[in-house]
């Protein structure tokens, strides 16, 4: 089989629309792969026993596609039979349950999906330029990701 | 044929620094905050005057002596200089004028 017409693609995309698993898990899917894996990270509704309200995310966007763009880079160069990669993540409000963030990868077989996308949430957690605040009933606090090494450890 | 002088004069004022400003060498960069910073700021961007050739630290001193609010998250912050994180610190830039340089509180995404 040709392999050519299947060039491996990088599909980022940054958006305030819901996110869709269908989309993002069609974009990765290929004739010559066996395996798509998935990442979904969902809103929970509450954090250390108050209520969240709703989620607003920001970004460095021109910066957070350069980022995602080298954490696709590693990925093949880390797992070279990889094809497809897809990272959408959702900016503005995000309502309790919905999905803010969808990674998907597509291997020949699974072990390189499944760790690649596992590479993929936890690199971006470390280097994206992206922002989550959570709205509680009375105040609202910035969150900030245990892999951020300039984060203030202690609270 | 100009002098040396003035075509120095000439090639300063080509690449955005104003003539006659002695050898202090300043330039415009745009400044972006992002999530807390742009709270305490009050601002998501705008274009500060700074020096051309500064370490970190003093680039984050500048910037507080514009907004003095933000010397509460000292601690917290990183900045990207032209898309590249960068410490607070002893780490020495050399600035173009329209470089971007911004704050960057901890991140969340994900």
């Amino acid at each position: 089989m040709d392999e050519s017409e299947d060039v491996p693609k990088d599909f980022i995309k940054l958006k305030s629309e819901k996110l869709s698993v269908d989309e993002v898990s069609e974009l990765v899917v290929s004739p010559y792969c066996g395996a798509v894996s998935l990442f979904i990270g969902t809103t929970r509704n509450n954090f250390e026993g108050k209520k969240v309200i709703r989620l607003e995310y920001e970004a460095y966007t021109s910066m957070a596609e350069t980022e995602i763009k080298k954490i696709c880079r590693d990925v093949r160069q880390k797992w070279p039979s990889v094809k497809h990669i897809a990272v959408h993540h959702r900016l503005g409000v995000v309502p309790i349950t919905e999905a803010s963030v969808i990674i998907a990868v597509s291997s020949p077989h699974r072990a390189e999906s499944l760790e690649a996308v596992m590479y993929c949430i936890n690199t971006l957690k470390a280097s994206v330029p992206i922002w989550k605040k959570e709205i509680y009933e009375d105040e609202y606090s910035w969150k900030e990701n245990k892999e951020c090494f300039w984060a203030n450890s202690e609270k | 044929r100009l002098s040396a002088g003035r075509r120095r004069h000439r090639e300063r004022a080509a690449q955005g620094c104003p003539p006659g400003d002695g050898g202090s060498m300043r330039c415009q960069v745009s400044v972006l905050y992002f999530a807390r910073s742009a709270e305490l700021a009050g601002l998501r961007c705008e274009t500060l005057s700074v020096p051309r050739r500064l370490t970190s630290l003093q680039l984050w001193e500048e910037i507080v002596k514009a907004h003095p609010r933000l010397a509460v998250i000292q601690d917290q912050v990183v900045f990207a200089v032209r898309q590249e994180y960068v410490l607070l610190g002893d780490q020495f830039l050399v600035l173009q004028p329209g470089d971007e340089v911004a704050i960057i509180p901890p991140i969340s995404g994900g």
